[in-house]
């Protein structure tokens, strides 16, 4: 024991090393059409390339179109594990991207009136799941529905995906006011998407930092921006990951920058 | 939030225009040169619209009960979904005790009165019962009566207490170590925010070859013990045994040093010698955290009817 002498300055606590930003990551948008699927993808895409293993989760209960991007055919998804005739581990499939996807059920609907409890069980499952894995990608549905609510305030971090375009602003703004609600000390942060150059989309970043500092408080933090570049939507066409058919493309820049700003903030 | 654009030939143009249309509370969000003038980005957030109602949480019970315990909110909010034990086991790190042959020696750090030494005693009676004699050995040879307080248990299981204060008698009283004895070192309180003190016990670990567990009080004050858990990690600690969760209401420093990086190991549940130390796990640590008084009301600013 050490002998109490004068009573000093408080000694500096000794940190650990600052966690990365959390395991489990949503992508949300507020509007859609933005390229929140493409960007979840490709996110997951780079986060592999860099040594993780990933979970890519379709959490758009709704319209679900992970798999249609990728041109797959699960023969599990998530409405699967929601009538609990598989487990969450079991119903994801390896992808040739080195990452492993848990499909939705596109184009049914199927999942969208999930009741509460349901999500919870589903939620809870992705948690333990995420333990065996250095990080899930969820990638959320368009709209601020209540489970896309849920979905947002249960992630570690919430990134959210806006255009330079206002109604695109107006409603990532609507997303990060929930989050702020639902999730007071919650992490989110902002990909300028689609941008026409790094310095507009640093702009636009600006423009809604401004709001959230002025109506809400508090700003999120920026992703990165992702510039505008028409092989994606080529990529999107041939359903195939972006990554491996334009490996230097600016966007794939773009997009593997901010997997790695993810990795050591 | 309402947002538009407004195009006028300079600055003080467009922005008689955002005040004239959504008044002086109109925020300028962002302004820029285009062809012919400017293009300004002005927001306005109505002050009648109420703020968003927080979604509630999906278990109301659990949440109080964390409110209650002072469990930190991050944390808290990683553990609402599904069943708790099950929440408790995918966010915490739950590890058993390994203290069979093969097993590194356990060296036992904490700030002093956190029940150290009686946690020492009881793994060693715990050993004892299950047929297996450690050595015992106390790095606390120097404050008055640390030893004697180990000796008279090692004294009742049969067992020699070695005393090793330094690295080089640690290593030498290691070198009698029986082939296959468990190994338990106990050590002197320390204050894991001084450099020196990090040091000493980094240097008896690495000299022990010991894996190290903190002892800290489940009692304890919530952010004290994630600074105290977080120090004690970046001196290689990552065990926790959390003492006196039989003594302690609210347990929201057990969460909160779990969450800082340690391990959730062994749990006080009792003043008895043998039985009162058990193997923390998921459900004990769920079932001593809904116990609460008065749930229904607590944390939930609820008036009693």
């Amino acid at each position: 024991m050490t002998a109490a002498t004068t009573l000093g300055p408080p000694v500096p606590v000794p940190v650990p090393a600052p966690a990365r930003a959390g395991r489990i990551l949503a992508v949300a948008s507020g509007k859609g059409g933005v390229g929140k699927t493409w960007f979840a993808i490709t996110l997951a895409h780079a986060l592999a390339r860099a040594g993780e293993r990933v979970l890519l989760f379709d959490g758009d209960l709704g319209l679900a179109n992970v798999d249609i991007q990728l041109g797959l055919t699960p023969a599990h998804d998530l409405a699967s594990v929601v009538d609990g005739r598989i487990g969450l581990a079991a119903a994801a499939q390896a992808h040739e991207g080195g990452f492993a996807i848990l499909a939705g059920r596109s184009g049914s609907g199927a999942l969208s009136q999930l009741p509460p409890a349901t999500l919870e069980d589903l939620l809870a499952a992705l948690r333990q799941e995420s333990t065996r894995l250095d990080r899930v990608v969820l990638d959320l549905g368009a709209g601020l529905d209540r489970s896309v609510r849920r979905m947002s305030g249960f992630a570690d971090t919430l990134l959210v995906v806006a255009t330079e375009e206002p109604t695109s602003l107006t409603d990532a703004y609507a997303a990060l006011k929930l989050h702020a609600a639902d999730v007071p000390a919650g992490e989110a942060r902002v990909v300028v998407n689609q941008a026409s150059s790094r310095t507009a989309g640093e702009r636009t970043y600006a423009t809604l930092a401004r709001a959230c500092r002025s109506f809400l408080g508090r700003a999120p933090a920026l992703a990165g921006v992702v510039r505008r570049d028409d092989r994606v939507r080529e990529a999107i066409r041939r359903q195939t990951l972006f990554l491996t058919r334009h490996p230097t493309a600016p966007a794939a820049a773009d997009v593997e920058a901010i997997a790695a700003g993810l990795r050591c903030p | 939030m309402r947002l538009k654009l407004y195009r006028a030939a300079d600055t003080a143009e467009a922005i008689a225009l955002v005040r004239a249309e959504l008044g002086g509370d109109a925020l300028i969000l962002s302004s820029r040169r285009v062809q012919g003038g400017v293009e300004v980005t002005a927001a306005l957030e109505p002050d009648t619209e109420p703020p968003p109602a927080p979604l509630p949480a999906p278990d109301p019970r659990r949440a109080a009960a964390f409110v209650w315990h002072g469990v930190p909110a991050g944390l808290a909010r990683r553990l609402e979904a599904g069943p708790l034990p099950f929440a408790l086991s995918a966010v915490l790190r739950f590890e058993k005790l390994a203290l069979g042959d093969a097993a590194p020696p356990l060296m036992v750090v904490g700030p002093p009165g956190a029940g150290k030494t009686l946690t020492v005693a009881r793994l060693a009676a715990r050993l004892v019962m299950a047929g297996t004699a450690p050595m015992v050995v106390t790095a606390d040879g120097k404050r008055a009566g640390a030893a004697e307080q180990l000796a008279a248990f090692t004294r009742l299981l049969g067992l020699q207490l070695l005393v090793a204060s330094a690295p080089a008698a640690l290593s030498r009283a290691l070198a009698r170590r029986e082939a296959g004895a468990p190994v338990l070192i106990d050590t002197p309180g320390t204050d894991p925010f001084e450099a020196g003190q990090r040091e000493d016990i980094a240097a008896l670990a690495a000299t022990a070859g010991a894996r190290l567990a903190v002892v800290l009080p489940a009692g304890l004050d919530v952010g004290e013990a994630t600074d105290l858990a977080g120090a004690y990690a970046t001196c290689g600690a990552r065990l926790l045994a959390a003492t006196r969760l039989d003594l302690a209401r609210r347990i929201g420093a057990v969460l909160a040093a779990a969450g800082a990086g340690l391990a959730l190991a062994e749990a006080g549940i009792g003043p008895g010698a043998a039985d009162g130390l058990v193997p923390m796990t998921p459900d004990l640590l769920a079932t001593r955290l809904m116990r609460v008084p008065q749930l229904s009301a607590a944390g939930t600013g609820a008036r009693p009817t």
